[in-house]
């Protein structure tokens, strides 16, 4: 998952990935590596959402106590 | 002439006084009282109250206009200065006032003065809200009404600088909102007093250091009093201070319905010192409520949509990924499927084909099968070996012979040979 680039380079590369099976370019050959390297990116991809997910659920209190005035 | 003056008589200086004083009473008769209406030009107060009064209007350089000197006795002047103080004025120079008194000869100073027992209060109120009402229009004239109201205020103004007398109620009122709210006002104070004849050249310096000390806002709280308690706050010189102030000067001073020329210049005015506090507070807490409130809640909002949109977005691509694996592989299933059945389809063709071309082969092979020949009367001859005979040179003349036919063999012998002719 290292090879994984930034958010917007990642997503980037799986739309490109999408987008030649959609284009109908994959080939039979190379469609479990594409598909492989589509569900690295997305599990990666994933697994910093959630890590991004849990460090904003940690901070929404604190924001919250602001917002809400106290 | 000499002589003639020599007949009357000499008279001791007091005598003289006493002389003049029964003059004096005879025409004005024994304090007998007179209004006299004049200027102060000078103005003198120890216990006793002093006044040098000039006829209105006349000018100070000219040495010969008559000048009355008027004095008040400390017992009669408590009470006037009471009513005069409880109305906010103080006896001043360039004031026009009616005293009441009488004609009063002061022998051990050799003076003849005017006796006060009574001021026109209501006139010298009328002059007094005139002269206030020049300050106000000579200020307007000079644009100083709204010099300060022009000067910018800070967005949060937090620090603080505070002119008042600690101690106070208004003090207490004014500190009391901002250090009982929630944010952390930092209060630059110099004490002052905030009535009385000294308390104007104090709030002056007060706010000169203040404006230098580089403040976001400068407040100038007085609680309530009469109109004597608050009439520094109507002074000249406080009301320039606070129109020339580069920092924005607040007032809070009296009660409901006070307004001091104080109040007209300055930048903000409150009704009270409560009040003066409950507005800064609001309009900290107005700040907070737009940049940081609201920005915390956009930002909660935000970072809510950011992640659900991710969240969307990855479940899309790993949806729109399985669909298009699947899609692909039945693509290619359907074309293999579809090769297999053409392959099926042409391999039936070939074999049809195969199966036409051996019939049509047999057919022909057949007409050339030896039995039918036999039977068509054709025979086979093989030498004694068994070999076929075609041609004169295989066999030889006596040699023994073997003939085939449809229905069997026999043997012969080769009588002659002879030649096919060409």
């Amino acid at each position: 998952m290292s090879d994984v680039h930034e958010w917007n380079d990642a997503a980037n590369e799986l739309n490109a990935i999408v987008a030649s099976f959609d284009e109908g370019e994959v080939s039979v050959d190379d469609l479990f590596a594409k598909l492989e390297r589509a569900t690295t990116i997305i599990e990666a991809l994933e697994a910093r959402l959630a890590t991004t997910k849990a460090k904003v659920e940690e901070l929404t209190p604190r924001i919250a106590k602001v917002a809400e005035g106290e | 002439m000499v002589s003639d003056t020599l007949e009357e008589p000499v008279l001791e200086v007091g005598e003289f006084y006493q002389l003049l004083t029964a003059h004096l009473e005879s025409e004005f008769g024994r304090r007998r009282p007179h209004w006299v209406r004049g200027e102060i030009a000078k103005v003198h107060e120890k216990g006793h109250v002093y006044v040098d009064l000039v006829d209105a209007g006349s000018a100070s350089s000219d040495t010969k206009r008559p000048v009355l000197n008027a004095h008040c006795w400390a017992t009669p002047w408590a009470p006037l200065k009471r009513k005069l103080a409880a109305e906010g004025v103080n006896l001043k120079p360039g004031m026009v006032v009616s005293f009441f008194g009488y004609v009063d000869v002061y022998a051990p100073q050799g003076k003849i003065g005017f006796a006060i027992t009574e001021i026109d209060v209501e006139g010298l109120l009328g002059d007094v809200a005139r002269r206030r009402q020049e300050l106000i229009l000579r200020l307007a004239n000079e644009g100083l009404l709204d010099r300060n109201k022009a000067r910018t205020l800070v967005p949060v103004p937090l620090h603080v600088g505070l002119v008042a007398s600690p101690g106070t109620e208004g003090y207490s009122d004014f500190t009391g909102q901002l250090l009982n709210s929630r944010f952390s006002f930092d209060i630059v104070l110099i004490k002052t007093l905030v009535q009385g004849e000294q308390a104007p050249a104090q709030i002056v310096g007060a706010l000169e250091s203040l404006d230098e000390h580089g403040v976001d806002v400068i407040c100038v709280v007085r609680g309530g009093g009469s109109k004597g308690d608050l009439a520094c706050f109507d002074d000249e010189r406080v009301a320039r201070a606070i129109a020339l102030s580069s920092t924005p000067v607040f007032t809070g001073i009296g009660h409901t319905g006070d307004e001091s020329v104080a109040d007209l210049v300055a930048h903000t005015r409150a009704i009270t010192p409560t009040k003066l506090g409950e507005e800064l507070v609001a309009m900290v807490e107005n700040w907070y409520d737009t940049n940081v409130r609201y920005s915390s809640q956009r930002l909660l909002e935000l970072s809510t949509d950011v992640l659900d949109e991710a969240m969307d977005y990855l479940g899309e691509r790993r949806r729109t990924m399985i669909f298009a694996v699947r899609d692909r592989l039945r693509a290619e299933e359907r074309h293999l499927a579809s090769t297999r059945e053409r392959l099926v389809i042409q391999g039936r063709h070939l074999v049809a084909s195969a199966a036409q071309m051996l019939a049509s082969n047999r057919q022909l092979l057949g007409a050339y099968d030896p039995v039918r020949r036999l039977a068509q009367g054709w025979s086979v001859v093989t030498d004694a070996n068994g070999a076929v005979v075609k041609s004169l040179g295989d066999v030889t003349s006596g040699e023994e012979i073997h003939v085939l036919v449809s229905d069997g063999t026999f043997g012969a012998q080769v009588m002659q040979k002879k030649e096919t002719p060409s």
